[in-house]
Parts: C-alpha cells; sequence; structure tokens
C-alpha cells in the first residue's frame, strides 16, 4: 500500500515510502523531522501549516504527502539563507510580530507568497492577503508592520524604525 | 524605583529568533524514539449511559497496542481535584475522571482512549471502538438547569447547583429603595472557545531506571500540573518532572487540569514506552475549557444627578459537566469583587449560582470574571446615563475614585493601591476628538448614516496577592512566585523563575530586569522556565501576575546576590562592606572609583572562595519567595468609534483608542503587543465570537468554520497610548498587562454600537452583535415606531 | 435543528401511502442506502452513505414507522451511527389530498448529528436533509407516475 515519493525540501532531496493517506504536513514532521511547520486546526482554516510548494504558499494539511511527489517544498526551516534572516524573518522579529509564536511560521510563508506577488501591498492588502491565517496574540496589528518592513527591505526602501 | 538603562526599553524579544525560524520546542515537537500515539474517544451525546463498550475490534487493528476505558482506569487515575472551593457556598465537586466510568456528560466527554503505533493507527482504532449509550434528556442552558423539572446531571447536586456564592458591602437594598431611578437589565456574557493557536498536547516518558515520570505538556502552570499529576496518579512529586518550555497561547484554557495528560502519564510506565498525545482542533472545541458564559440579572441605583449608590447582581453562571480546576473561583471572587469597578459605588451585592449543564467545563479565559464585571459596569453606565439624559462620559467622571482617595477600599472590601482614573479617560477623549465627534455623529444623524462612540473605563485585579487571601478565598495554592538567580563562576546569569511565559515575553522582560539589577550585560543573562526539574516550585503564568509577582521574586532574589557581592567585594578589597558602592556591575570603595572589583571577578571568587569574609558561604546563588501585601489595580478607558450600515447591520471600525495604566512600563514594546492582542480578543466576543450549543448539547461551533475567531481584516488599527501611575505594592510599580485590552474593549465596542444605534430608540442587544442581529433590531424598532 | 417542508405530488394519496411505507420503495429513493432490511413490524434496519458538508462516510441504523394512520399520517425514526458519528431524525409525515387529484404532503421534524462530523457540518445539516428530502419525494413521485 505505500507509495515511493520524492521531494526537494529545503534544498535538499529525500525519497521516502509513504502511506496513501498521509498529510504532507505530518510528512514534514513526523517523517522529516521538520517540526517548524505547525498543525493548528483540521480543517484548513488557521494557516499554521502554510508552506511553499513550488514557490507557492500552500496549506500543507490540504495536500497528500503523494500528491507532492516531485515538488520543490520550502518550508520555515529553508527561508533564512546562510545564517541570514529573510527580510520577513527581520520584520516579525523588530516589529514584534508574533507572541507565542505557533502561527508564526505559516504567518511568514504566506506572506513570503503575497509580497512575491504584491511586492508593495496597501496595509488593506496584507491584512486581506493574511485572511487565511489566524493569530489569536498579536490582534494582527504588529503582523501587519513586519510585513511592511519587508516589503520596504526587499524593496531596497529604508525601512521603518525597529522597536530598539 | 530603579529606573536604568534597561528598564522601560523597547528591546527585541529573545524568545524570537527560534520561533520564526521554526526551531521552538511546542510539545509536539519533542521526539522520542518508540514514541506511541494515544487518542481518546470522546462522548458524541451531550448526556448519555454507557451500556456497554466492545473495544475487541479496536484492539485487534494493526499498530494497536492498548484500549482502555473508564473502568480500566478507574484504579490508576484519581478523580481529578478541584482547586477553587470557595467557602459558605455549599459547594459540591462532583466526581470528575479522565474517562468517564458510567454516565458521559457533555459531547467531549472522554470514553476510552486507544495507543498505536502512529496518529493514523490510533483514529482507525478510534472508529473501531463499539459503544451503546442510552440517551438521556440534556439541559445546557443555565436558566433552564435551575428550574423545576430540568434534567439532573448528578444525583447528590441537587437542581444542578453547584454553589451559590454570595457577598455585599453595604446596604445594596436600602439603596434600591431610595433611588430616584433604579435601571435594571439582563445582560449575557456569552461562552467563548479560547481557541490558543497550538492545541493541548502530552508526552510522557517513563525511565525505569531512575523511576522518573516526565511529562512534556501545554501548560501554563507546570508546578501545579506536578502537584495534581501527583495527587491523581500517586507518584511522589520527586518522580515526576513536568516540562512546558514553549507553549502556543493559553489564554487560561491551559491552566486546568485535564485526561490526556492524566492519561498518557498513567500509562507510559505499563506501556514501556513515550506516549504522546496531541489534541485535534476538533477535539479542543470540545474537551477543552470554554470561558464566561453568564446570564446576569443587574440593578443599579442612581441619583438623579448621575451618582450610583448601588448595584445589585444575580448572575448564573454555566459551570459545565463538571468544575475544572480554577472554575469556580472565576464566576464567584474574580467576579464579584469588582463589580463596583472604578467607581465610588458602596452598596454592593452580588448572588451567583454555579450551574453544572451538559456542556464542555468552563473555567478561566482572559479577564476571567473581570471581563464579565467590566461588562456590567459599563454597559450599565450607560443605560444610567441615557435614562438620565446624561452623557455617558460625564456619568463616569461623576462617579470615578478621585486620584486623592487612594489606597481606595471599595465595597466589596478590595484595597485599591493606586489610580487616577480620570486621566486615562482625558487622553482617550482628547485622542479620539470626543466633541468633535458628537458634532460629526450628529450630522451623520441628519443624513441617515449611523455613527456611534463606546467608552468603557475600568479597573482590573492582577497580580493576585497575597497568599493569605487566597487561602480566605478558597484558592488551593498560594499567590506568591519564586524567583533563583544563579551566577555563574564567569559573572554569566542563569535566573530561574516560577511564571511560564507562553507568549508574554518574560524570557526578555526577566532578563531585562537582571540585567538592571546586577549591571550585566543583558546578553550575560538566561532566563530557564517551565520545567520542574530546574526552576523552583513556583505557581505559573495567569491573572496577568508574572511580572507583578515573578518579577519582583526576581528582583529580590537579584537584590540578594547583589548585597551578598557587596561583602565579597569589601573582603577583596580589605574595607567594610558599608564602604562599597555597587553601580553598573561594579564594586567600588566609596571616593575611591578606581578600587573595584568587577561584578565578574567577584563571581569568581565566590565560587574559588580561596578568601572569603567570616560567615559568607561559598557560591552566588539566591533564592526569594514573594509574595505581596496587595494586588494591583490596572486601570484605563477605551474608545471604539463605530459606523453601522442600517440596511445590512455590518459594523465597520473607525477608530479604536486604548490609553490604559499599567504602572512602569518594562518594554513597552510587548506591552503594547499584550494590549493589541486582548483588544482582538474583547473586540471578537462583541461582535463576531459565540459558542453555540442546540438544545440536545451538541456544539454548533465546532470548529473553526463556524467559530469566528477574527482574521487580519476584521480588526481595526489600534492606537494605543499609556499613563504611568505606579503601585507601592512591588518594588518596579508594575501592575500587570495581560488581561486590559480584553477586559476593557467588549463594553467598548457594545456601547459604540448601541450608540450608533440610539435613533431607533435601542438601548441594549446582548453579544455578539452580529449584522443579523443588529439588522433584526432595526426591522424591530422601525416596526414598533 | 427543526426541518419542515411541502411536496405535491401528482398521483392519488392512496397511491402515495402505499409507496411511502414500502421497504423497496423507501430503499429505492431514500438517497444512499445500500441495504434496508425489515426486521418487524414497521421497523427496518440499514446501511446508509451520506455526505454531510466536508465529511461523506456510512451509518448503519433503523427506520421506524409509527402512528400509521392510513392514508393520512404516520411518524418516522430514522437513527444511524457511524465512524464521522452519529444521524438521528425523527419527523410527522402528513397527505392531504390535493387540488386535481394530486397529494400534498406536509412534514416537519427534527435533526440531530454528533460525534465528529457534528462539529463540523451542522451547518449544512439543514440543506443536505431538506435536499435529500426533495430527492425521496422525487424518487417516490417517478415510482408511482412511472416517470
Amino acid at each position: 500500500m505505500k507509495h515511493q515519493i520524492t521531494v526537494t525540501v529545503n534544498g535538499t532531496q529525500y525519497t521516502s515510502e509513504v502511506e496513501p493517506r498521509l498529510l504532507l504536513v505530518h510528512y514534514l514532521r513526523d517523517v522529516l523531522n521538520l517540526t517548524g511547520t505547525h498543525v493548528g486546526c483540521d480543517t484548513s482554516q488557521c494557516g499554521a501549516c502554510t508552506v511553499l510548494i513550488n514557490g507557492e504558499a500552500v496549506k500543507s494539511c490540504t495536500v497528500l504527502a503523494v500528491q507532492a511527489d516531485g515538488a520543490e517544498i520550502t518550508t520555515i526551516e529553508g527561508l533564512a539563507k546562510d545564517g541570514q534572516l529573510h527580510p520577513l524573518q527581520e520584520g516579525f522579529w523588530e516589529m514584534h510580530g508574533l507572541q507565542c509564536g505557533f502561527c508564526t511560521p505559516g504567518m511568514i510563508m504566506t506572506a513570503y507568497d503575497l509580497l512575491q506577488k504584491n511586492p508593495n501591498p496597501s496595509e488593506e492588502e496584507i491584512r486581506h492577503g493574511l485572511e487565511g491565517n489566524l493569530c489569536r496574540c498579536t490582534g494582527y496589528q504588529n503582523i501587519v508592520r513586519a510585513v511592511q518592513y519587508a516589503s520596504d527591505k526587499m524593496r531596497g526602501q529604508p525601512v521603518a524604525a525597529g522597536n530598539d | 524605583m530603579a529606573v536604568t538603562k534597561l528598564f522601560g526599553a523597547s528591546i527585541k524579544r529573545r524568545e524570537d529568533p527560534r520561533m520564526i525560524t521554526g526551531r521552538a520546542n511546542y510539545t509536539d515537537d519533542v521526539r522520542l524514539p518508540g514514541t506511541l500515539s494515544l487518542a481518546i474517544l470522546r462522548s458524541p451525546y451531550a448526556h448519555a449511559r454507557i451500556k456497554r463498550i466492545n473495544v475487541e475490534k479496536a484492539r485487534q487493528l494493526p499498530g494497536v497496542v492498548a484500549v482502555y476505558t473508564g473502568k480500566d482506569l478507574a484504579d490508576t487515575l484519581a478523580p481529578v481535584p478541584c482547586a477553587w472551593l470557595p467557602p459558605n457556598s455549599d459547594l459540591k465537586v462532583p466526581e470528575y475522571r479522565a474517562l468517564a466510568i458510567d454516565t458521559v456528560r457533555y459531547v467531549g466527554d472522554g470514553v476510552a482512549a486507544v495507543v498505536a503505533e502512529d496518529r493514523y493507527r490510533a483514529a482507525d482504532a478510534l472508529a473501531a471502538i463499539e459503544v451503546d449509550y442510552e440517551i438521556l434528556p440534556a439541559v445546557v442552558d443555565q436558566e433552564k438547569a435551575v428550574a423545576e423539572g430540568a434534567p439532573q446531571l448528578y444525583a447528590d447536586v441537587p437542581n444542578n447547583t453547584a454553589f451559590v456564592w454570595r457577598l455585599s458591602g453595604g446596604d445594596v437594598e436600602a439603596a434600591l429603595a431610595q433611588a430616584d431611578v433604579v435601571v435594571s437589565q439582563r445582560l449575557v456574557n456569552h461562552r467563548l472557545i479560547p481557541t490558543a493557536m497550538e492545541t493541548r498536547a502530552a508526552l510522557a516518558y517513563y525511565n525505569p531506571g531512575s523511576g522518573e515520570l516526565t511529562l512534556w505538556c501545554t501548560s501554563q502552570n507546570p508546578h501545579i500540573h506536578r502537584l495534581l499529576l501527583s495527587a491523581v496518579t500517586g507518584l511522589p512529586e520527586t518522580r515526576i518532572r513536568v516540562i512546558s518550555t514553549d507553549v502556543g497561547g493559553g489564554f487560561g484554557s491551559k491552566l486546568p487540569f485535564y485526561a490526556g495528560e492524566m492519561i498518557a502519564s498513567a500509562i507510559a510506565k505499563d506501556l514501556g514506552r513515550p506516549i504522546k498525545w496531541v489534541e485535534d482542533r476538533r477535539e479542543n472545541f470540545v474537551a477543552t475549557t470554554h470561558g464566561r458564559d453568564h446570564i446576569d440579572y443587574v440593578d443599579v441605583a442612581a441619583k438623579r444627578d448621575g451618582t450610583i449608590t448601588g448595584i445589585r447582581v444575580r448572575s448564573y453562571a454555566n459551570m459545565g459537566a463538571y468544575l475544572s480546576t480554577a472554575a469556580p473561583g472565576v464566576p464567584t471572587w474574580l467576579f464579584g469583587l469588582m463589580l463596583s469597578g472604578p467607581y465610588t459605588i458602596p452598596n454592593v451585592a452580588v448572588e451567583v449560582y454555579g450551574v453544572l449543564t451538559n456542556t464542555t467545563p468552563t473555567d478561566a479565559y482572559r479577564g476571567a470574571g473581570r471581563p464579565e464585571a467590566t461588562y456590567i459596569l459599563e454597559r450599565m453606565m450607560d443605560l444610567v446615563a441615557d435614562r438620565l439624559g446624561m452623557d455617558p462620559v460625564e456619568i463616569r467622571r461623576k462617579n470615578f475614585i478621585p486620584k486623592d482617595k487612594f489606597p481606595y477600599t471599595v465595597a466589596t472590601t478590595l484595597q485599591y493601591d493606586s489610580g487616577d482614573y480620570e486621566l486615562t479617560l482625558n487622553r482617550a477623549l482628547e485622542i479620539v476628538g470626543y466633541d468633535a465627534f458628537r458634532k460629526e455623529q450628529a450630522e451623520a444623524r441628519k443624513q441617515g448614516r449611523l455613527l456611534g462612540i463606546g467608552l468603557s473605563s475600568y479597573v482590573e485585579v492582577c497580580g493576585l496577592a497575597p497568599s493569605q487571601a487566597a487561602g480566605a478565598m478558597g484558592f488551593q495554592g498560594g499567590l506568591w512566585e519564586s524567583a533563583t538567580v544563579r551566577v555563574h563562576p564567569s559573572g554569566k546569569v542563569s535566573v530561574f523563575t516560577g511564571a511560564n511565559p507562553h507568549g508574554q515575553g518574560e524570557e526578555t522582560t526577566f532578563a531585562q530586569l537582571v540585567a538592571d539589577e546586577l549591571g550585566v550585560p543583558i546578553d550575560d543573562v538566561e532566563v530557564v522556565h517551565g520545567d520542574t526539574g530546574r526552576i523552583p516550585f513556583g505557581m505559573g503564568t495567569y491573572g496577568s501576575r508574572s511580572t507583578a509577582v515573578g518579577g519582583s521574586a526576581l528582583v529580590y532574589a537579584a537584590r540578594k546576590v547583589r548585597d551578598k557581592g557587596a561583602k565579597i567585594a569589601a573582603h577583596l578589597l580589605e574595607v567594610s562592606p558599608d564602604d562599597i558602592v555597587f553601580d553598573q556591575g561594579r564594586y567600588y570603595v566609596k571616593g575611591a572609583p578606581d578600587r573595584v572589583k568587577t561584578f565578574q571577578e567577584v563571581a569568581g571568587a565566590a565560587y574559588l572562595a580561596w578568601s572569603m569574609p567570616e560567615g559568607v558561604t561559598p557560591g552566588l546563588e539566591e533564592t526569594h519567595f514573594f509574595d505581596p501585601i496587595n494586588n494591583t489595580y490596572p486601570f484605563g478607558t477605551h474608545v471604539c468609534v463605530v459606523e453601522v450600515d442600517p440596511h445590512t447591520g455590518q459594523v465597520t471600525f473607525r477608530r479604536y483608542v486604548a490609553v490604559d495604566d499599567v504602572g512602569h512600563v518594562i518594554n513597552p514594546m510587548i506591552v503594547d503587543g499584550q494590549v493589541h492582542g486582548g483588544i482582538a480578543q474583547g473586540l471578537a466576543q462583541a461582535v463576531y465570537e459565540a459558542a453555540v450549543y442546540d438544545e440536545n448539547g451538541q456544539l454548533l461551533t465546532g470548529s473553526l468554520m463556524d467559530y469566528a475567531i477574527p482574521t487580519a481584516s476584521m480588526v481595526p488599527t489600534y492606537e494605543v497610548d499609556r499613563t504611568e501611575t505606579p503601585t507601592p505594592v512591588n518594588p518596579m510599580g508594575l501592575k500587570g498587562a495581560g488581561e486590559t485590552g480584553t477586559i476593557a474593549s467588549t463594553p467598548a465596542v457594545v456601547n459604540a454600537i448601541i450608540d450608533a444605534l440610539k435613533p431607533y430608540g435601542i438601548t441594549h442587544l446582548d453579544m455578539p452583535l452580529t449584522p443579523q442581529r443588529i439588522w433584526q433590531a432595526i426591522q424591530q424598532a422601525q416596526k414598533g415606531s | 435543528m427543526k426541518i419542515s417542508g411541502s411536496y405535491t405530488m401528482q398521483a392519488a394519496r392512496q397511491a402515495v401511502w402505499d409507496k411511502l411505507i414500502d421497504p423497496d420503495a423507501i430503499a429505492g429513493c431514500l438517497p444512499g442506502v445500500e441495504e434496508l432490511t425489515k426486521v418487524g413490524d414497521n421497523e427496518f434496519t440499514m446501511a446508509m452513505t451520506v455526505g454531510i458538508g466536508p465529511v461523506r462516510g456510512t451509518y448503519a441504523g433503523k427506520v421506524t414507522l409509527a402512528n400509521l394512520n392510513p392514508p393520512e399520517s404516520y411518524e418516522m425514526q430514522v437513527e444511524g451511527s457511524g465512524r464521522p458519528g452519529f444521524v438521528k431524525g425523527s419527523g410527522q409525515i402528513h397527505l392531504a389530498q390535493g387540488v386535481g387529484g394530486g397529494t400534498a404532503i406536509t412534514y416537519e421534524g427534527d435533526v440531530e448529528v454528533g460525534g465528529p462530523v457534528g462539529s463540523v457540518a451542522q451547518r449544512m445539516l439543514g440543506g443536505v436533509a431538506r435536499r435529500m428530502i426533495e430527492q425521496f419525494f422525487g424518487c417516490i413521485e417517478k415510482q408511482i407516475t412511472g416517470g
């Protein structure tokens, strides 16, 4: 009953035998031990499990591992390059865009996709773009500021003053 | 008050690097080889007798290791104790088992547990368990549950009434009899579901060599959970270690002690393998405690000039099917004591019925009792103002406790520490531009547009203390907090706190405090929490107490370290300790600043101990248990401005202004963040969130598809400001900031919407004020006129 | 959850009545029924596959007809449980002589779902129940009229 899949996650290629019903998020967490991608619900509302599949943000609880065969996947663990935080990670840190941190990886991956499609979003566009991700701690205001920070930085604009 | 360079600085959080890179360690992220997966079968019926359970099919499925029923665990796990037992309330605590034995009493009550090789096989096994239920009549509404002829949950709890609690100060009956006006209103403070983004989880590992059980779990208070785990399993505390380092939000729901954690712990030894249980979200909706759910009958006595002379409240608090860990304290003490709020109301009386129903147990949810009290007061203030034709601002101003009257003892006997309520009101009105808004509102009304402004002035009690008061209130614990400051030989510092932050950022703020006290670089300070194997016994994080109580413990422990260091430095410098000055990490001789030992040199000397002053022991480590003399009382005023679409009932937020006074602030960025998140949660109660049961006890809002926690586009931009009125009850003069936003925002939003609906003569609507509810009220009003 | 509605068939009342209590007709017309076995007077066991919202599953249970008052009214109870949870329903069905020889059927009752399906599918329940009833009556009508 097991199927062989080959996926590239954060630049490393993995080949695994998986059950057809295994969700991608459980594959990442339980098979590859990439526990940065979280599970916050079972109805695809919360977005905590968001990863990039072939460059696009996808809720990994809505994808079976077998459907990801051949895909390039980026998780939160793969976002920083050579020890350098991605501007979004920097923005969340600078702007206090997280409290308990549980929604943060999914938030960042969704925001990554958003900025890819719209490098200079308005506040309204950011709020709209993050609608598929729930945060229970921050009230979202500092998440919006974090995305604005990243947008500025990625476009080579001077960034808004951080908090220190 | 030592205001030095880090106190008051918005430094970035030290928690964040691991969280933004996906390297935090939430309970489900902890991996142990050979771990088995535990899953719990939960009752689909709100009230039923278990006639028969057949687990044989489940047992025979591939990958299934064990299956347990309530009967199987009855001897292994004692009933869960209730930890808050209000005296003189005729309290009856029903037996609360990890798994139900004969009768299930809510949808979600545990019926059986399976252990399998992985979560998928455990889910298969759950589906293969056959249970025959005899369905019993259920009761969901607390007013129906106390009525004659209602289905009874327990033979020994007549009328489903677990307790009746009363508190009064002054003579409210006389006040009502003599009042110029009495305003009465039934208010529903509906049920909410805390919905921390991380569901609950547990990983239990029994080490046969050491005989120690380690439980990683999602806990706000690991030592309390260790104590309760010891009580239900019979294992001594010395053989139990509870670890909850990274916790993905709690909001009160991770305070209580629950089945999954207990069962995993109880079977890990027998099965000889680590046991992991991870709650799924659907399960979280029914199996993790809910909050609020009050029905309040309120009568307010007032003079014609707006002076409030008395308030009488009768409340029916829905406790759910069992009394959860801290539950009885929430609708009693935490609610009743605060029923005069920031006002000089001399006569207060409250009567609370704690009612058992066939619903998920309720317990603390952000604010726990104070939001309920504040909602009553702030709604009633507007209703009285409306009756008397007063401005909502003026009635509040008229009744505020004046700033020169602190410390002030209210009718319920609490002594408020410090306050300047009018200051926050004035600041909030200035920011929002109150007078200009009223003009704009009048103009808009002429055009048929519905603008509204809502005020909420609050005072809340936090940093709960002292332990003696806890005893008097029947809280089965102390209200102190512990801290150990361990200086290593290099001068690096480990701080061990009994508080257990799970998003509040104390890894950062506590490091700020200690770095200031010891004059060491903040990077030299590590903050350790959430591991009973490492920290001293502590009470955990809830009730906005961590910094006011736990932070103070830390400051005192650090000062003990500093003082011991001074003795060692004096010895090394060959002067009297009285001649030593400590400044920014340096001990020097008074008048001779070049004769100096750095803190690090002193730390080294303390551990080498080659030459110690007489009577001073080696090492540099101090512990302090801080039991404050009083609670702290943060306060503030929030103002919300809305526009309501008369055709659809849709509410648009135009402004949200929050002026809070939490005393001195260690890290403004973090406090602002707490306020933001608190506002979002309180605002969500006003307009979005509601736990809804059908009459059979099925939770209709049982997933994130139906329970509307707000998304980014559903909340406004918050304009946050602060005044700083220090408290005298702790060395830092700070009060606590975790719940103010939630407490204040709900009535501010409701008052704004009701104000907007004023042209229709609407004076009150129960929450949540959904477009449908508002639209219906408008239709009704138009029909009536 | 309460449901109620009506359906008018172009068929004589007695013919409608006969079909409505005929196990073969019920089995053939109630959507998703895989098996219907008579186990007693007006009592049947059944297996049924239903999708409610996102949750599709098979329920085993029974159908009971009671208080039969031919050809005017009867009560029907359906209950089933399965992996997704349980489904329970009860209702009264009235048949009235319609204009032009037709039969006007009115129904009202209660439907409840619980267990895993309950938490995610409640709000779809009304729609699903109504659709199934429509399909059921539509199918019965076809059987009578041979359409």
